[in-house]
């Protein structure tokens, strides 16, 4: 069974003359475990796809079932929690806690639900993202591509079902671009996640499972690798 | 005052009364939602029912976390297994044309004027290369039996027919070792029959009667078949060597070969192809044996 799935999903920006088609009926399912890259211009809707996933926007028309559950029909604060304790984010402007040092903001998530985080693995964590020398510092200190390694350390320290990325590794050299790769598949087989995630870069999209490619708001083509 | 106080005793004990019901039906509430996720949990039916700021939506993610968790180790498990599988049933079956043809140019050089001393490495040759075969050919029927590939069918079969071809079959060895091979009171054994897959238990009592002979070097082998409630019992005795009591399990594990039988040909698996096959058929093995006093080998085969 389908982990994710959309039906003719649909977002209208502005209306007449002025609507913007960001998406205009997108229908597709990933199944639990898989690695897709969704992959497209700027500006092709790649963006607003995944934060539909994810229930961050609503969308005009069409459905997202998150693990059978059809996430739009939820209130609020309930999407908010599933959100929480379902999928993993990696934003494309990082979106760190600016007050909270870097470990605080890796363990945010893990405390906000009420649970102890689970030491040794966000060790490990943060020793593959090389972010051992900096937990104390704030994320102002930091730099671009540092900050979206603690990104990626938040997202994946609670261990959700789900993890949505946006350009992962858009401010990463090659070499920690794959290092990150590397640790986000090896986790995903390891707690049999499921991640989507957004690139314009070929060579990256080339890792994953699957790569749904975007334009203008409509998949064009699937490539089942 | 006295009423008011009595009042006021009686609005606090039905007060306190009520909270206390109150509090038990949230008790009761919680504990009905506990029997229906572990419930749900059996069916594989667990979904997250509600997702609030409660300790009990909290314990519902985890819950299904746990669930997912496990779901996925024994995936991973059983994929291993699979593997492991494929990689065996891979080996047994590409080299087996290999030992064949080893088998094959082996003869055809034995059949050329050799000096006597190649023609005892080629024999040589010749006695490891049919060991080789025929631990291949077991570990294909091991496999195969394993993967399920082959399932067997036992039916209601008559038990005598079998004994016979199988003592016919191994007449030949026996006799070349002077060694009597007879199944005991024959006439008897008309009416009895057994629920069994005739193919394969003929290939374990074989493999038990092959021992034996193997095993034993004066004497008799009888076989024997005694009937009990549930279960009709096939028993092989010898005068052979023998087995130690502390071997009694270990020789039906897989690759394993007693140390007083090294000198011996064979490579350890006919007695663990025996065992799996009668296990399958729903019956049991039992040796009761001492050194030098000979062995019973004894498979009992549900009625």
């Amino acid at each position: 069974m389908a982990i994710l799935s959309t039906t003719n999903l649909k977002k209208i920006y502005g209306n007449g003359e002025n609507a913007v088609h960001a998406l205009d009926g997108v229908t597709l399912s990933i199944e639990p475990g898989e690695f897709t890259a969704i992959i497209g211009t700027s500006g092709s809707g790649k963006s607003t796809l995944l934060h539909m996933l994810g229930g961050l926007d609503r969308p005009t028309s069409g459905s997202v079932t998150v693990d059978g559950k059809d996430i739009f029909s939820l209130k609020d604060e309930a999407l908010t929690i599933f959100r929480r304790r379902k999928i993993g984010f990696v934003f494309q402007n990082y979106n760190l806690v600016p007050v909270l040092n870097v470990y605080e903001n890796i363990v945010l998530p893990i405390q906000l639900d009420g649970n102890e985080p689970d030491a040794a693995y966000i060790d490990n964590i943060i020793e593959t993202l090389g972010l051992s020398e900096k937990l104390s510092n704030l994320p102002n200190n930091l730099s671009g591509g540092q900050q979206q390694r603690v990104a990626i350390a938040r997202a994946i320290a609670s261990k959700p079902a789900i993890i949505l990325a946006d350009e992962p590794t858009g401010n990463l050299d090659s070499k920690t671009s794959q290092d990150v790769l590397g640790l986000l598949k090896l986790t995903s087989k390891k707690f049999s996640q499921t991640i989507v995630m957004i690139t314009h870069n070929e060579e990256i999209a080339q890792l994953a499972d699957r790569i749904i490619r975007i334009e203008d708001g409509k998949i064009v083509t699937r490539e089942n690798m | 005052m006295k009423e008011f106080v009595f009042i006021m005793l009686f609005l606090c004990t039905i007060l306190s009364l009520f909270g206390i019901f109150l509090y038990h039906c949230h008790t009761l509430r919680i504990m009905r939602r506990l029997e229906e996720m572990i419930d749900a949990a059996i069916d594989g039916s667990f979904s997250e029912h509600t997702f609030d700021e409660s300790r009990l939506s909290a314990l519902e993610s985890r819950f299904a976390k746990y669930l997912s968790a496990s779901e996925t180790s024994f995936k991973n498990t059983t994929m291993e297994k699979d593997k492991i599988k494929t990689l065996i049933s891979d080996i047994s079956h590409q080299t087996k044309t290999p030992v064949s043809n080893i088998l094959l140019y082996s003869e055809l050089l034995a059949e050329q004027d050799l000096p006597e001393e190649s023609r005892q490495y080629i024999s040589a040759l010749t006695v490891q290369a049919e060991k080789l075969k025929f631990l291949i050919i077991s570990l294909v029927k091991l496999s195969r039996l394993e993967t399920g590939i082959l399932t067997l069918s036992p039916q209601k079969t008559p038990v005598l027919p079998m004994l016979e071809n199988l003592a016919a079959q191994y007449a030949h060895p026996a006799k070349e070792k002077r060694l009597t091979l007879s199944i005991s009171e024959p006439e008897s054994l008309y009416n009895l029959s057994a629920v069994f897959d005739e193919k394969w238990t003929a290939e374990a009592v074989g493999n038990l009667i092959d021992n034996a002979v193997k095993y034993t070097e004066q004497g008799k082998i009888t076989i024997s078949v005694i009937p009990y409630e549930i279960f009709l019992c096939i028993r092989i005795g010898d005068t052979g060597i023998g087995i130690p009591e502390q071997e009694h399990t270990k020789i039906f594990s897989r690759f394993y070969r007693s140390g007083s039988v090294h000198e011996k040909p064979g490579v350890g698996i006919g007695l663990f192809l025996a065992r799996e096959i009668v296990t399958l058929e729903g019956g049991y093995m039992k040796v009761s044996s001492r050194p030098g006093k000979g062995s019973v080998f004894s498979v009992y085969l549900p009625l």
